[in-house]
């Protein structure tokens, strides 16, 4: 028995156990949840160490004696206080170094976000699609407009704007729904062909 | 007092979901098992991202990098669409970089290069290179870095090489040369590369995503901020299909591969029994798949929607 067998074996265990949870709740499926946590959390607390302390906390200080890189290792090392009681407050010190970069990333943020898609819902109406687009952008944010009554005609104009989103939401769960499904297929794909070797 | 009869809709509408769940997986087991040639439509953007791709073939300096952010739980959409994406590379000579800034996509990006490469005679360091896992933490640097100089901000590649001493490095500089970056997510983190990679140093982005972000992405492509798009198994289905269809096409001289054209596609027609490694055509095969379960559930919307009305009407009459 080849060690891709046995592998194979063991995925087809844990995948049958997380699908026998769709009949109910069981002792199968709670090992193989438990055990889908604990093996995540071993594989990347090694990798982390091995690729993150060694190479930008271990060596800059140890070998290569660059002392600065103390610095920002106590800053992280804050962290830690956000489970004692009276000390968590240190640990907003490193928080609020993350945020600076968060603020750094303002602008072009709404420069990505903001003004190109502005920029591209401003285009000249040359066609039914860009027409729908018109449409479709002016009405829901009329019904995102609520200093005013949603009646009479207005109410018959933001009424547009909900079908408009609705379709937006349709497609949304469509494309759920295939991923849902494409997820199951991943798995009985791996359980007809890689373990019992049914598909050809 | 007597209890009621119900009829088909009621029963239908009362239905334990287990018996729902054994007919999807039915629907999903049978095509599987029996398998048919559906015809896969190529869409506009996996069109342009191949496009892309394909210009830089046999191009020293430039080169492609994929960024593959998200775990084994997304893995049935969007590996499919890694493999097929690193064979075009592989065949038509495209330089390909790869990085990772998630601990649990380092196995799945090892194990996608290790699957695409098992039919080409590919070298690390010359014709593509494994940035390996960086931490999150200095993803900002990195991007920003690789603007400058991709050699520097990466620094060792996943074997511990220093990455400017490659072969593959001698004319890969910035963005300029490594001009695309497809990044394969589960998440919104295509959204980083659009804000810092295209907004800073306008480098070309593009996206594999699941089908649950895809709807979230299309403003993106509207806009040209992502030049294209695989979005789900349906994207890599389109994929695999331009692959063969173009890639790897064997021609009358022997050679293989040609250029992308929309009067062949249009009547191009792979028959998925031809193509013997099941890897090659995973997604097509899923799709075939994908078909039966949606009109299954077509079927029980159509069906619970009837049954819903049918039972509002009856008792509006009673």
């Amino acid at each position: 028995m080849t060690l891709a067998t046995i592998s194979n074996f063991i995925a087809a265990f844990f995948t049958l156990s997380i699908f026998s949870f769709l009949y109910k709740d069981n002792p199968f499926y709670k090992f193989a949840e438990a055990m889908f946590t604990g093996v995540t959390m071993g594989y990347a607390i090694p990798l982390v160490y091995y690729n993150t302390f060694i190479p930008f906390v271990y060596r800059p200080i140890f070998v290569e004696h660059n002392f600065w890189i103390i610095i920002p290792s106590i800053m992280g090392l804050l962290y830690i206080f956000r489970f004692h009681k009276n000390l968590s407050w240190l640990s907003r010190y490193p928080i609020v170094f993350g945020m600076a970069i968060v603020g750094m990333g303002i602008p072009l943020s709404m420069h990505a976000y903001v003004l190109v898609q502005m920029r591209s819902a401003m285009m000249p109406i040359d066609g039914i699609n860009t027409f729908l687009i018109f449409i479709g952008t002016v009405t829901i944010l009329m019904y995102f407009f609520f200093s005013k009554a949603h009646k009479g005609v207005y109410g018959k104009i933001t009424n547009i704007g909900i079908w408009f989103m609705m379709i937006g939401f349709g497609a949304s769960f469509g494309y759920t729904v295939m991923a849902r499904i494409s997820l199951l297929i991943g798995r009985i794909q791996f359980l007809l062909g890689d373990w019992l070797g049914l598909i050809k | 007092m007597a209890k009621e009869k119900m009829n088909f809709f009621d029963r239908m509408q009362a239905l334990d979901r287990r018996y729902i769940y054994l007919v999807v997986a039915l629907a999903i087991i049978l095509p599987l098992l029996i398998p048919f040639n559906s015809k896969t439509y190529v869409t506009e953007p996996v069109e342009n991202l191949y496009k892309k791709i394909d210009s830089f073939a046999g191009h020293k300096d430039r080169a492609i990098l994929m960024c593959f952010s998200h775990d084994a739980s997304t893995m049935a959409e969007l590996f499919p669409m890694e493999v097929a994406i690193l064979r075009h590379c592989f065949q038509r000579k495209v330089q390909v970089f790869t990085i990772c800034f998630m601990p649990a996509a380092k196995p799945l990006m090892d194990y996608a290069l290790q699957t695409a490469k098992e039919d080409y005679t590919v070298q690390s360091g010359e014709d593509y290179v494994n940035f390996g896992y960086k931490p999150w933490g200095i993803f900002l640097p990195i991007v920003l870095g690789m603007g400058d100089d991709v050699a520097k901000a990466v620094e060792t590649d996943d074997e511990g090489r220093i990455v400017s001493n490659l072969d593959i490095m001698k004319e890969i500089k910035n963005y300029n040369e490594m001009n695309l970056i497809i990044d394969f997510a589960a998440s919104g983190a295509v959204g980083t590369w659009i804000t810092y990679a295209r907004s800073i140093y306008g480098a070309n982005v593009a996206a594999g995503v699941t089908a649950v972000m895809a709807a979230d992405n299309f403003p993106y492509l509207q806009t040209g901020q992502l030049i294209g798009m695989l979005a789900g198994l349906k994207g890599a289905a389109e994929y695999e299909k331009l692959v063969d269809v173009f890639a790897t096409y064997k021609n009358a001289d022997g050679t293989v591969g040609r250029e992308f054209s929309k009067e062949i596609l249009k009547d191009s027609w792979v028959k998925l029994s031809d193509i013997k490694n099941p890897v090659y055509k995973t997604a097509r095969i899923g799709m075939n798949a994908q078909t039966v379960a949606h009109v299954m559930i077509i079927v029980f919307i159509a069906l619970g929607n009837l049954g819903f009305f049918i039972n509002k009407r009856k008792n509006k009459a009673n």
